[in-house]
């Protein structure tokens, strides 16, 4: 039997771009206001195989996070289909189906009824649609994991905005353009999680 | 709609999450000025209390009855 997951660590499987920075953000402030802790790949050191690493991070996640919302390919010349998701998502399906009491894994699009399109080997799969916003982001964390007094989305999302502001600093404290590297992302941890029951001790519970 | 998680376990403590994501201590020091700039600019939310909360209502309630 495999040692039993962390009850509150989260893998966060999502595409490493530009793009997603916003999504990226939302994802870890609304996991912390929630109480749960997020896991990033790049957050494991080590010279191991990254496919290795991945696997470990799987292993210790109580849940994963799988976004699938980046399925289209640019117009840049070189650009190619993002399949890293849809592998660690297929790898945690595995670990799933060999260990149902020790992993959860949750789809997300940003477009309803896409899935079926482009995995529809995932049909009777439910998703969460985010609809490619913070907003959205936010507030299907709250349906997807509910618990006792947990903030409100309009508070989730000032804390958002406030994290969200500070990421230019850290990056530039850090020496880097990714937002994705491991210490920007303990530091986006650190603030989100530093801010966790703020408005959990000042508003009523909803 | 998908099956929502329910999260039962008791809320972590800072200590317990400091622990998840080490920073040096003087970087802390920096981060958590910026948190208590946050902070002070929601005061009269952070003096409440959800029994605060609570009992402004119902002081409302009897003052307007």
């Amino acid at each position: 039997m495999p040692p039993l997951p962390d009850p509150k660590s989260v893998l966060l499987n999502i595409p490493y771009d530009e793009e997603f920075r916003s999504l990226y953000i939302a994802y870890i402030v609304g996991l912390c206001q929630l109480d749960l802790d997020p896991h990033l790949a790049s957050e494991i050191p080590g010279s191991g195989r990254r496919l290795d690493r991945i696997f470990e991070l799987i292993e210790s996640c109580r849940y994963s996070i799988h976004d699938l919302s980046r399925v289209e390919v640019s117009v840049a010349p070189t650009a190619v289909p993002r399949f890293n998701m849809p592998l660690e998502l297929g790898m945690t399906i595995a670990w799933q189906k060999l260990n149902p009491t020790l992993h959860d894994c949750i789809v997300w699009e940003s477009e309803p009824y896409r899935i079926q399109r482009s995995a529809s080997d995932l049909n009777g799969t439910d998703v969460y649609i985010h609809n490619g916003t913070p907003e959205g982001v936010l507030s299907e964390l709250r349906n997807a994991f509910p618990r006792d007094r947990m903030p409100s989305v309009p508070d989730i999302l000032e804390i958002y905005r406030f994290v969200h502001d500070q990421l230019n600093a850290i990056l530039l404290k850090h020496g880097t353009s990714n937002p994705y590297s491991r210490s920007v992302f303990i530091e986006l941890c650190w603030l989100s999680r530093s801010l966790a029951d703020f408005f959990r001790y000042t508003r009523p519970a909803i | 709609m998908p099956k929502p998680i329910h999260i039962t376990t008791p809320w972590a403590t800072p200590e317990e999450w400091a622990k998840l994501y080490p920073i040096s201590k003087e970087r802390e020091r920096e981060l958590q000025a910026l948190v208590d700039q946050f902070k002070a600019m929601h005061p009269a939310r952070e003096e409440q209390t959800v029994t605060s909360i609570k009992l402004e209502k119902r002081r409302k309630r009897a003052s307007a009855a």
